[in-house]
């Protein structure tokens, strides 16, 4: 293993920034001098490496400072002063999508009255509409967040061509089924070319998805759930309180459909009512238990 | 008896150290890590992380401060100065620990007369 790779690994769970780059290549530098003297003195490759390894010690508590001082700015910069991520140009560039999806409806509006067929406005819709919906989709995720990192733009485009094509599927469809008046079967055999592999695509990209958090709301998020967790009495606790949450809602689900069957829709919604009143019941009884641990 | 150094009583003044091996001129982490290893005659075992703290440590403070060599070939090497303050800082705390020695010379030399 080289030393660049196993300073890398070292750092693996800190968040990259200027000062913590820059301490990564000092450090570099020297562990290489190190492993370089200790050769001279005779020692084969790997012993050196490795003698040179724990003579580093312990980095966590140098890291945790070098890349703690970012997630306090974030943190600071979250509640102190709620500042705006949304730069002018992009500002200006989400306002160009909504006034195309805008000016395709109105377009497509008055085509409609004046032709009265439904496919000249599905075809000015699309045209539009698709534009304006796919330059959402870039921008939203390419767009940093109080919360979120940006998306890289190229990881983005994946995104845009995998919503275009279900997109153009949903189109393309509509158009065939109102335009030719063919039938279902016809229009579905037109989306499912488009639209199945652009949400297989889409699938994979969000199979792969890495989380973009930024570090205070992941600290938040397991502040959260160890909150969670001291509100059982333990792991064993927690899990059977989601067994009996879940038989619970399959119950509201049966009696929901069996009321609709019996007295019809009208009252058949407060199944679901019943069943969230007693999930709240449930979890203080088991609140209270681990309380009185 | 043999003599043991005691790497707790010395991890205390790394800062003093360090500062002290810049007096003369600007070093390199590598440089400054040897230094001290040759002058303790390899006995002391120091942890690099320890020195690297410590370089933080004065440089947020201000008593050093640090840039990047412009090495032609190989890896850049980051080196620290000492800023005035820093030389003050060296010359009080040495001053300090020669006393504070002086005082435990006489602590330790009045317990074994008892």
């Amino acid at each position: 293993m080289n030393t660049r790779q196993h300073i890398e690994e070292l750092f693996s769970g800190y968040e990259e920034t200027a000062a913590l780059a820059d301490f990564k290549e000092e450090m570099e530098s020297n562990l290489n001098d190190r492993i370089a003297v200790l050769k001279k003195k005779g020692l084969d490759e790997q012993t050196a490496f490795s003698k040179a390894i724990t003579e580093l010690g312990d980095v966590s508590a140098l890291a945790d400072d070098l890349s703690l001082k970012r997630r306090q700015e974030v943190f600071s910069d979250m509640y102190m002063k709620t500042r705006s991520y949304i730069r002018s140009g992009r500002m200006a560039l989400y306002v160009l999508c909504g006034a195309v999806i805008g000016f395709g409806l109105v377009v497509g509006a008055v085509a409609w009255t004046y032709s009265g067929a439904a496919h000249s406005f599905l075809g000015t819709v699309s045209v539009f509409c698709g534009a304006g919906v796919l330059g959402f989709v870039f921008l939203g995720l390419t767009q940093e967040t109080a919360a979120r990192e940006a998306m890289p733009w190229k990881r983005a485009l994946w995104y845009v061509l995998s919503s275009g094509a279900a997109l153009f599927g949903v189109f393309a469809s509509a158009v065939t089924y109102f335009t030719d008046s063919v039938g279902l079967p016809e229009a579905l055999a037109t989306l499912i070319p488009f639209f199945l592999p652009g949400l297989a695509l889409g699938v994979f990209l969000a199979l792969t998805e890495k989380d973009r958090s930024k570090p205070w709301v992941v600290e938040f998020r397991k502040k959260a759930v160890e909150r969670e967790m001291e509100r059982f009495a333990g792991p064993a606790q927690q899990e059977r309180f989601g067994l009996i949450c879940g038989a619970l809602w399959i119950a509201a689900v049966a009696v929901f459909v069996l009321l609709v069957l019996l007295v019809g829709i009208k009252f058949s919604w407060l199944a679901f009512v019943a069943a969230l009143i007693a999930q709240m019941l449930v979890l203080s009884a088991f609140t209270k238990e681990s309380g009185e641990k | 008896m043999e003599a043991k150094l005691s790497s707790d009583l010395l991890r205390g003044h790394t800062d003093t150290i360090v500062l002290g091996s810049l007096l003369k001129q600007d070093r390199y982490g590598f440089e400054i890590y040897s230094r001290i290893l040759e002058r303790t005659g390899e006995q002391y075992e120091l942890k690099e992380t320890t020195l690297y703290s410590s370089y933080k440590r004065l440089e947020r403070d201000g008593y050093v401060s640090s840039y990047w060599g412009d090495e032609t070939q190989g890896a850049r090497r980051r080196y620290y100065r000492i800023t005035e303050e820093g030389r003050r800082l060296y010359r009080q705390n040495k001053i300090d620990l020669e006393f504070t020695q002086k005082i435990i010379n006489d602590l330790l030399k009045e317990d074994e007369t008892e």
